[in-house]
């Protein structure tokens, strides 16, 4: 048949065999993919081994591993993770908490609940600008709606912002408010996909409230939360705007993230290659974190299999 | 095969009260807002904060027009342009990448290629890096190759953060499907053209409704790509709203909010109207691989 | 078949590629296009050349200004100039900004453009030395090396940049409150000195008595201010300390160079930044800075008061007396947005009191130059050129102040009317007198970043004057001696 066709046709059959119509499928995609994403990336490594600087007329020279010897041993560059890892874990936590709140409250069918549900999901359409200037402006001691109220409870004037732990927490309500609805939407998937008939089951059994979500409910959202944190994780790994509006990393260097380091170097700076050396330190966690996350998807998968 | 959408209780309107209530709690940074949007800046600074004021449309007109405040001469924004930009932007890159990404997926589930599984990881893992990892060469990839500032280079740029995510949503619906319906319909003379067309996809339609649905939502805010790589004429709403943060006064609180709000519109239109979908594409593309 | 469809293809998207990018230009049409931050100071430009241009060598020449958000425009304009895409002939830009991008390639050297041309020689003679030296020079030059080097253009200079809008702080104050009887007596008994009310008093006030103004007004809401119940708390003083951009190194700068102390100076050969930096008078000078927050509104202990949150303070009626950018003060004026545009007045802002007497109001010079690109024809520079010597013609200049801006031209200031176009005028004119500028080097943004942070640890109370300096000093000496500026 093959044959055939490559008699006939010439190119255009043997480009349309059979054999090969998975990668003609595939291949537009990987095309536009290498374009814009693998060719930068392989890009922005050899820059890392040079000292190249987009701002400047200098032919670049090979500088080897330097680049990376000075990005690990920089102090600032530590700082900046550990309140990178401070402001994930406390950010991802709570879009896990109050996620799977709304979750169980939505899983529930009741009148309106298309339309009460589109309150909830709002946060996330908008842009992490506006929501970092506008929860910038709920913390403003003086003219701010939060400050406002916590006001009349409090002696002095209530300063979010002006000590470090503040200033994280303000970023992390800002972020963990804007995308907590994506928590709960995961979780919901969970609690949906739960046979009813194992419901029924227990109710026959007489179970307690706690013994049912424990074993029934639990063993179907578990891998799911698990998915939702590494996701979220990943995520919150590249916050940037609201940190830049609400604190621009103060006070101090207490709230810059590494996503805000490295915007500096890269834009500000314009230390091309060293941030490109950065960029793939980055790189390297978010493929571990990447590779959990399969990990987690795939347990789900052979869960429900 | 497809699992059914179910639901693990039902509850009356008394229910409905208070989840509006949590429901208002919630979205009430969002309703603050879309009221500073009809405030004016003595309104919006005010001390203490004002629930009740006198509503003005002046935000929503300097939304479009701007009138000079040493002049008094009234200038158009191209506001205009920069919500078609927009829109035009991102659903032409969220709709080109779910034709590509339908394409590889129903390759990946139906022909895998040798390897097939090393391919999907790194097509993810694209997608999962942090986008300042890539914007360096990009840049200067556009510096070179005169992308910078066109429609293209944009709109290929969102295609491709959009691809990976499509890709593995879109096959794991394929992957629900029942291949014996498509060989039965082979069997039966089917182009593979029609099982395609005509078995396939009408049944995920839904998938990438909610596909795309994910993709605007991921598309419509971005900032930092569309400040570096656009120009003044394909510059979008992301960038033109920045103006708003600073110059000759601080943030102008009422006019970033009227752009957020009309912002919001289509982008909440859009998630209404699909919104069993967006259920339905978690729980697949979550459940199964 | 397929090959040539993939070509003809390719060809077709090529073309429409080109065809997205704008229409050929007709031959005598000249476009210049400006990258500006968008706001009235530009925006009036652009109004105003429309109205007003005609081209002297008889050119159709349109000014397509970029109007991008000021809280972008460097990022922006960074991105246009590194990526290469040549789409500005004319450029605003911070005065900082020019060792990178003339390092760059980016800015073109005008010097023998001016030398060739009386007109623009005339006008580099006119503009105020402290303008020629912040906004024009480099490798920067300061306005005693300059005035020494004799006339402009000078033998030996690069210049690069002109006024676009010339900037300097000054104090906007509250008359109500400062011209109020009651609390001129009671401030006179308290302090035994005069609460400043006129302009002349404002020419008399040093940083102890903006000091003490700051103790004074500093009330609890269900106080009286100026024979009124406070219904929310009331701050006397407000001065930018914040993170961003340059929102305290610009004041903290006027403290040091007041009291004799220096920033890195890289118009002297071989100048040293530790030991200078955090010398003894240079940390006087920021304590004296830090003491003064303390009666400032509580924003200031985020280290997120700039000079938008302090003009926000003073127009809804937070704050006696700021010390903010002449740039800033329209919107104060404005009934809709102000809830004192019927009761400011502005002075020059305070200084140092010196030995003698005097007192010295040394600060760091605001607002913008705006430049030629490298990469035009000798028909765009040109008249590029004749836009630069029509901005600063007399009659613009004087229409751009009537409307918000600011000249630097010496003979246009002197004008009589000039003081009264707008309140702010005669302190901005006095003030200009004082200005110098930080650095010019390529490598600003990394030094002012790290001092923004030092400082802002200091500003939060985190660590003291002394250790942020002396942090400060530190780095900049590494960075400065690994880019071969110290030796």
């Amino acid at each position: 048949m093959a044959d055939v066709a490559k008699k006939q046709g010439g190119f255009g059959a043997w480009l349309f065999d059979p054999k090969r119509r998975g990668a003609l499928l595939v291949t537009p995609a990987i095309v536009v993919l290498f374009v814009m994403n693998i060719f930068p990336l392989m890009w922005s490594f050899g820059l890392s081994f040079f000292n190249y600087k987009a701002s400047s007329l200098k032919v670049p020279t090979f500088r080897g591993l330097s680049n990376y010897e000075r990005v690990l041993s920089d102090e600032r560059v530590w700082e900046r993770f550990q309140t990178t890892a401070l402001i994930v874990g406390s950010s991802v936590l709570m879009q896990l908490v109050i996620g799977f709140l709304l979750a169980l409250m939505f899983a529930k069918v009741f009148p309106m609940r298309r339309i009460v549900l589109m309150l909830v999901l709002t946060p996330m359409m908008l842009s992490f600008v506006s929501v970092g200037v506008f929860f910038k402006l709920f913390y403003e001691p003086t003219f701010g709606i939060v400050s406002y109220v916590i006001n009349f409870f409090t002696e002095d004037h209530f300063v979010l912002l002006g000590s470090p732990g503040g200033a994280i927490a303000g970023i992390v309500i800002a972020d963990a408010w804007m995308w907590s609805p994506f928590v709960m939407l995961l979780v919901l998937a969970g609690l949906v996909s739960v046979p009813k008939y194992l419901y029924e089951a227990a109710e026959i059994d007489r179970a307690s409230k706690w013994r049912t979500f424990r074993t029934i409910t639990f063993p179907y959202i578990k891998s799911l939360l698990l998915l939702a944190v590494l996701f979220r994780t990943i995520e919150t790994f590249k916050l940037f705007d609201i940190v830049y509006i609400i604190t621009e990393g103060g006070p101090g260097s207490s709230t810059e993230t590494i996503a805000v380091y490295l915007y500096r170097t890269a834009f500000q700076f314009f230390k091309t290659s060293q941030s490109s050396a950065l960029a793939y330190i980055v790189l390297f966690i978010v493929i571990v974190l990447t590779n959990l996350y399969l990990y987690a998807v795939n347990q789900r998968a052979e869960e429900i299999d | 095969m497809a699992r059914k959408y179910r639901e693990i209780g039902k509850a009356g309107w008394g229910y409905t009260a208070i989840t509006t209530i949590v429901g208002f709690i919630y979205f009430s940074p969002v309703f603050w807002i879309i009221l500073t949007a009809f405030k004016t800046r003595r309104d919006a600074l005010a001390v203490p904060p004002k629930l009740f004021f006198t509503p003005t449309l002046d935000n929503f007109m300097s939304v479009f027009y701007r009138t000079s405040i040493t002049t008094g001469n009234s200038q158009a924004t191209d506001m205009g342009l920069y919500f078609f930009n927009s829109i035009f932007i991102a659903f032409t890159s969220v709709g080109l990448a779910i034709i590509l990404g339908t394409l590889a997926a129903y390759a990946f589930s139906r022909f895998p290629l040798k390897g097939n599984d090393t391919y999907l990881f790194i097509i993810l893992t694209t997608r999962m890096m942090p986008p300042i990892v890539v914007i360096i060469p990009i840049f200067l990839m556009f510096r070179l190759t005169g992308l910078a500032g066109s429609y293209w280079g944009i709109m290929l740029l969102y295609t491709a953060f959009n691809i990976p995510f499509s890709v593995w949503l879109i096959k794991s619906f394929f992957d629900e499907l029942n291949p014996e319906i498509e060989d039965a319909a082979r069997m039966d003379g089917s182009s593979e053209r029609r099982v395609f067309f005509g078995f396939c996809i009408p049944q995920i339609l839904a998938g990438l409704a909610a596909t795309f649905v994910f993709g605007l939502i991921l598309t419509w805010n971005e900032f930092l790509f569309a400040l570096l790589l656009t120009g003044v004429e394909t510059r979008t709403v992301p960038v033109a709203m920045a103006r708003t943060l600073g110059g000759e006064v601080g943030v102008d609180y009422g006019l970033l909010a009227a752009i957020v709000t009309l912002f919001l519109i289509p982008i909440f239109f859009v998630t209404f109207l699909l919104q069993n979908q967006l259920l339905r594409g978690v729980t697949f593309g979550t459940v199964k691989k | 078949m397929i090959k040539r469809n993939i070509l003809s293809g390719l060809m077709g998207a090529s073309v429409l590629a080109a065809g997205l990018g704008g229409a050929p230009a007709f031959a005598g049409d000249i476009t210049i296009t400006m990258a500006a931050p968008d706001w009235p100071p530009t925006r009036f430009m652009k109004e105003y050349f429309d109205q007003n241009y005609t081209s002297p060598d008889g050119h159709t020449t349109t000014l397509d200004m970029d109007f991008i958000p000021w809280p972008s425009f460097y990022e922006r304009v960074a991105a246009s100039l590194t990526s290469g895409e040549q789409k500005y002939q004319m450029i605003v830009t911070d005065s900082q900004w020019l060792g990178a991008f003339v390092e760059g390639g980016y800015y073109m050297d005008l010097t023998d453009r001016i030398k060739a041309d009386p007109e623009l020689s005339a006008i580099l003679k006119d503009l105020h030395p402290a303008l020629v030296s912040a906004y024009s020079t480099y490798p920067h030059k300061t306005r005693a090396q300059l005035e020494e080097l004799g006339d402009a253009p000078a033998d030996g200079v690069h210049y690069y940049g002109f006024p676009q809008f010339p900037d300097t702080y000054v104090t906007y104050y509250r008359q109500d409150i400062f011209c109020h009887e009651g609390e001129m007596a009671a401030f006179q008994a308290k302090y035994d000195t005069n609460l400043p009310c006129s302009y002349e008093d404002w020419q008399d006030t040093d940083w102890t008595k903006w000091g003490q103004v700051g103790e004074f007004f500093q009330r609890e809401a269900g106080e009286m201010l100026a024979g009124e119940t406070l219904s929310d708390d009331f701050y006397g003083i407000a001065y930018q300390a914040g993170k961003g951009y340059d929102f305290s190194t610009m004041q903290v700068n006027g403290f040091v160079w007041q009291q004799g102390g220096d920033i890195w100076d890289e118009t002297v050969k071989g100048a040293q930044a530790e030991g200078v930096v955090n010398s003894d008078v240079a940390v006087a000078a920021f304590d004296e800075y830090l003491s003064m927050l303390k009666y400032m509104p509580p924003v200031n202990q985020t280290g997120q008061m700039d000079i938008f949150v302090i003009q926000d303070l003073f127009m809804q009626g937070k704050v006696g007396a700021i010390i903010d950018w002449v740039g800033l003060g329209e919107p104060v004026l404005d009934e809709s947005a102000s809830t004192v545009h019927d009761k400011s007045a502005f002075g020059p802002a305070p200084g140092s009191r010196q030995a003698d007497g005097s007192i010295d109001r040394t600060g760091n010079i605001g607002g913008q130059p705006f430049v030629l690109t490298t990469w035009n024809s000798d028909e765009v520079v040109n008249e590029a050129l004749n836009v630069v010597k029509w901005w600063l013609s007399a009659e613009t200049q004087i229409e751009a102040v009537a409307n918000g801006g600011q000249s630097g031209l010496r003979s246009v200031m002197a004008k009589s009317e000039y003081n009264g176009l707008r309140p702010w005028n005669r302190a901005h004119v006095e003030m200009l007198d004082w200005q110098k500028d930080v650095w010019h080097i390529p490598e600003f943004f990394e030094l002012l970043t790290q001092q923004q942070e030092e400082f802002d640890k200091a500003i939060t109370g985190q660590i003291s004057a002394k250790e942020a300096l002396d942090a400060v000093a530190k780095f900049q000496q590494d960075l400065l001696e690994d880019g071969g500026y110290i030796e």
